[in-house]
């Protein structure tokens, strides 16, 4: 079918194109305007548009997730509470937003099948998992005795076995220690009987993601998250990917310092310095807006010791082999000092690291907020009038410990569709996602421009996935089911008997115990989507 | 016409999800899509007629001939007709059913009624534990329809009741109305633990029972009320209502809770 979108003005920088025009779409793709007449035109005069939006950090699956609902019954489904909805509700209202693609990042190898299953039922958009490495027994025997080779294949292995798109690690070597007692870890702190540091592990996996070619950089949840004073720790990780690819998760919460009277400020300006002047890194916010939400993580180690600050008073705290994981419900509160220095912390990481392309949109769903607050959190980037009013209401003295209020930035509309478009589908390998030009995936998002921006971003005035109308303001036009992306890395083969000697000796199960099989997560189609490695 | 009537074949290899065996939703498929509904919890593909040999019929009637402890979520959401059951179940029977008549000539796993919201489910044999009781992640368990047991339940049967009434004409194991919010609790038999732990509200009968909390209080009984009681469930099982026309001493708990729930007990 042949659809035509005219008269919108298409922000599409991927193409440097921001004009007034007409967007074809026919089988799913984009294409070339044709001299044909089309089968269905929607007049979106007026309105913006741009390609699908792609999330890369948003906790929407998984055995924690599943936990926090299991742990919360009494908040889920009650109003400012979205901390882990029902699958449906994620689907619909990330596509309400004009998103078509989300990263679930944080599946450990061992519960995949259990998240794919769950990824297939969100409904309407596409998703992804990014396999957890780095603080399993058998991963970090192999970093201890230095065998890259085989490093590389393992994680190549776990990918394709688990169906990742990526290799993320969580605290690398924190899990570990906090299972031998260790209650503070820091980047060169070495997990006990292993001897090895957080950053000989950290490097190591960074290294073997490269080595495979997988698109996306190594995704560090780095140490120390949430501590005052941790920009030490982030710079320090910085410095430490010496020039090679590094994504860093959730920046915010690492962006603080020790300075006033009550030793927590904001060092946010001292660490967007830093990653301007670091071309090789890039960061997603994890924004904090204010509300009921729940914290789930899998660095076990920071939930324990964030475990008395629960908001109901419970959490749940999980230990494994590999990362375990915490549930700690939480409300981030307005009148609180600590909480509106984080939230100006997160602002001032956006508006100061000055490439759009570098810094991406997130609010670590739900850890930071739910992703039902991004509509608020993107009017707050485009207008400082909105910034000011927010920041009239919230401490004085937390704002004293931020650069926020002299900072003028506005994000202009093709900033908007780098930071949550173009950017996140160059970083993840996406060759047909993030833009319009011909060839791309008509994943297409149309707002229509109000002056409460976040009502606009809240309800796209029209969604298209693969081509096909599927929401208008928010409401379903047509049922529609997008695929998991997945890569599927090389490996030499002979990791395989020894990973099945390893699991057999160790747990008595085959190694295969865990894989993910397609016909398991669906029989009728396929439910994967392959993304190729860059080599 | 007769009942529609599956027959197993062989006890299966996995655990069985048959909560798609439903009297409202087969009446609407053909023989042969009934035969290629998937019933497996594992990666090992199975289908109904792998595991059933099936005799079409009317499905306003569904009877299983055969049972096994691997058979979960049997009647589980069920809003009407009958589903009948000749041999155990496993887990999560009748679990949030809305309406309907489930059966089950055998024994049943743990959960079995749980979160039941109208209909009737009886138990010829012995149920696991949390019957009537509270899913996970739910805040209440069940809240409406009738359940009764012929034999034994295990520990801590009509946890977070809410409405309705539970008859186990056996023994019941550990802590039985635990976190009982409202609704009626009979146990012909005995109770161990900590019998209506925290319960706010509700009546917890029960035949034998050595001593209540410390957090139980004994007070008086108004005579009517067990007599009125007796007319109510005399219909649904001789047991339960010859078991209130024995002396009763009542005691009002849990006062570490709401404490406006009461327990009669038998003979002490």
């Amino acid at each position: 079918m042949l659809t035509l979108l005219s008269g919108g003005r298409i922000v599409d920088p991927a193409n440097r194109r921001d004009a007034i025009g007409d967007l074809w779409l026919e089988d799913g793709l984009v294409i070339a305007p044709p001299d044909r007449a089309p089968d269905e035109r929607h007049d979106v005069s007026g309105c913006i548009v741009m390609a699908g939006g792609i999330d890369i950090h948003s906790h929407i699956a998984g055995t924690n997730v599943n936990t926090a609902r299991l742990l919360l019954p009494e908040l889920r489904g009650s109003a400012g509470f979205a901390g882990a909805p029902e699958s449906e509700a994620i689907g619909r209202l990330y596509a309400a937003m004009g998103f078509t693609l989300v990263v679930e990042p944080a599946i450990s190898p061992a519960v995949a099948l259990q998240a794919h299953r769950e990824l297939a039922a969100i409904p309407f958009i596409d998703k992804a998992i990014l396999s957890v490495l780095g603080n399993e027994d058998f991963g970090l025997q192999l970093i201890r005795a230095g065998e890259h080779t085989a490093l590389a294949d393992y994680v190549a292995r776990t990918l394709a076995a688990s169906g990742g798109l990526g290799l993320k690690t969580i605290n690398p070597g924190g899990a570990a220690a906090f299972a031998r007692n260790v209650r503070r870890f820091s980047l060169d702190d070495e997990v006990p009987e292993y001897g090895l540091t957080s950053r000989a592990i950290m490097r190591s996996l960074q290294q073997a993601a490269i080595r495979l070619g997988v698109p996306h950089p190594l995704h560090l949840h780095a140490n120390n998250l949430g501590l005052p004073g941790n920009v030490e720790s982030a710079l320090a990780t910085i410095e430490a990917a010496e020039g090679q690819p590094l994504h860093l998760a959730h920046l915010q919460f690492y962006a603080y310092g020790e300075e006033g009277p009550r030793k927590f400020s904001s060092a946010a300006a001292r660490l967007a310095e830093a990653v301007n002047a670091a071309p090789h890194i890039t960061a997603d916010v994890g924004q904090v807006m204010f509300g009921q939400t729940v914290t789930v993580s899998s660095d076990v180690l920071r939930q324990f010791g964030a475990r008395n600050q629960a908001s109901p008073a419970k959490s749940a705290l999980l230990e494994t082999d590999g990362n375990g994981g915490g549930i700690v419900p939480y409300r981030y509160r307005k009148e609180n000092f600590f909480n509106a220095v984080q939230w100006a912390a997160g602002l001032e990481l956006f508006l100061l690291i000055a490439d759009p392309w570098r810094v991406f949109f997130t609010t670590d769903h739900p850890n930071g907020a739910p992703f039902t607050a991004y509509p608020d959190l993107l009017a707050l980037l485009m207008d400082r009038d909105l910034r000011a009013a927010w920041i009239a209401e919230l401490p004085p003295e937390a704002m004293a410990m931020s650069t926020l209020p002299a900072l003028t930035r506005e994000y202009a509309w093709g900033e908007i569709a780098i930071m949550t478009r173009a950017a996140p589908a160059r970083l993840l390998g996406l060759a047909d996602r993030g833009h319009l030009g011909p060839g791309a995936r008509a994943d297409v998002a149309v707002y229509r421009p109000e002056a409460d921006r976040a009502a606009m971003f809240r309800n796209a005035a029209l969604v298209f996935k693969d081509g096909l109308p599927i929401l208008r303001e928010g409401r379903v036009l047509r049922p529609h089911r997008g695929r998991a992306l997945r890569l599927s890395p090389g490996f030499d083969a002979a990791i395989e008997p020894r990973l099945a000697r390893y699991y057999d000796a160790t747990f008595g199960l085959a190694h295969t115990a865990f894989d993910v099989p397609a016909e398991a997560i669906d029989r009728t189609r396929d439910p994967f989507e392959a993304v190729p490695c860059r080599n | 016409m007769s009942a529609l009537c599956l027959t197993l074949r062989e006890a299966p290899a996995q655990r069985l999800d048959l909560s798609m065996l439903l009297p409202e939703r087969l009446a609407a498929l053909s023989p042969a899509e009934i035969e290629r509904l998937p019933v497996q919890t594992t990666r090992r593909a199975m289908r109904l007629g792998d595991v059933f040999r099936l005799r079409p019929g009317d499905a306003k009637e569904v009877v299983i001939e055969g049972g096994s402890a691997r058979f979960d979520c049997v009647g589980a959401c069920m809003s009407g007709g009958v589903l009948r059951v000749i041999g155990a179940v496993g887990q999560r029977a009748g679990c949030e059913m809305l309406g309907g008549h489930l059966l089950i000539e055998g024994d049943a796993g743990p959960f079995a009624a749980a979160g039941l919201r109208d209909g009737v489910v009886e138990i010829a044999g012995d149920a696991g534990d949390y019957l009537g009781g509270t899913l996970p992640g739910e805040r209440t368990g069940m809240a409406g329809g009738s359940v009764r047991v012929r034999g034994s339940a295990g520990a801590r049967a009509g946890d977070r009741l809410r409405r309705g009434l539970i008859i186990v004409e056996g023994d019941a194991g550990a802590d039985p109305g635990s976190r009982m919010l409202a609704g009626t609790l009979m146990i012909c038999g005995s109770a161990s633990g900590l019998a209506g732990y925290l319960m706010r509200r509700g009546t917890l009968v029960i035949g034998q029972f050595a001593k209540p909390g410390e957090t139980f209080q004994p007070c008086g009984l108004d005579p009517v009320f067990p007599r009125l009681l007796r007319r109510l469930i005399a219909p649904y099982s001789a047991d339960a209502a010859a078991m209130l026309d024995a002396p009763l001493s009542r005691f009002m708990g849990d006062l570490a809770g709401l404490g406006k729930g009461e327990m009669l007990i038998a003979q002490s």
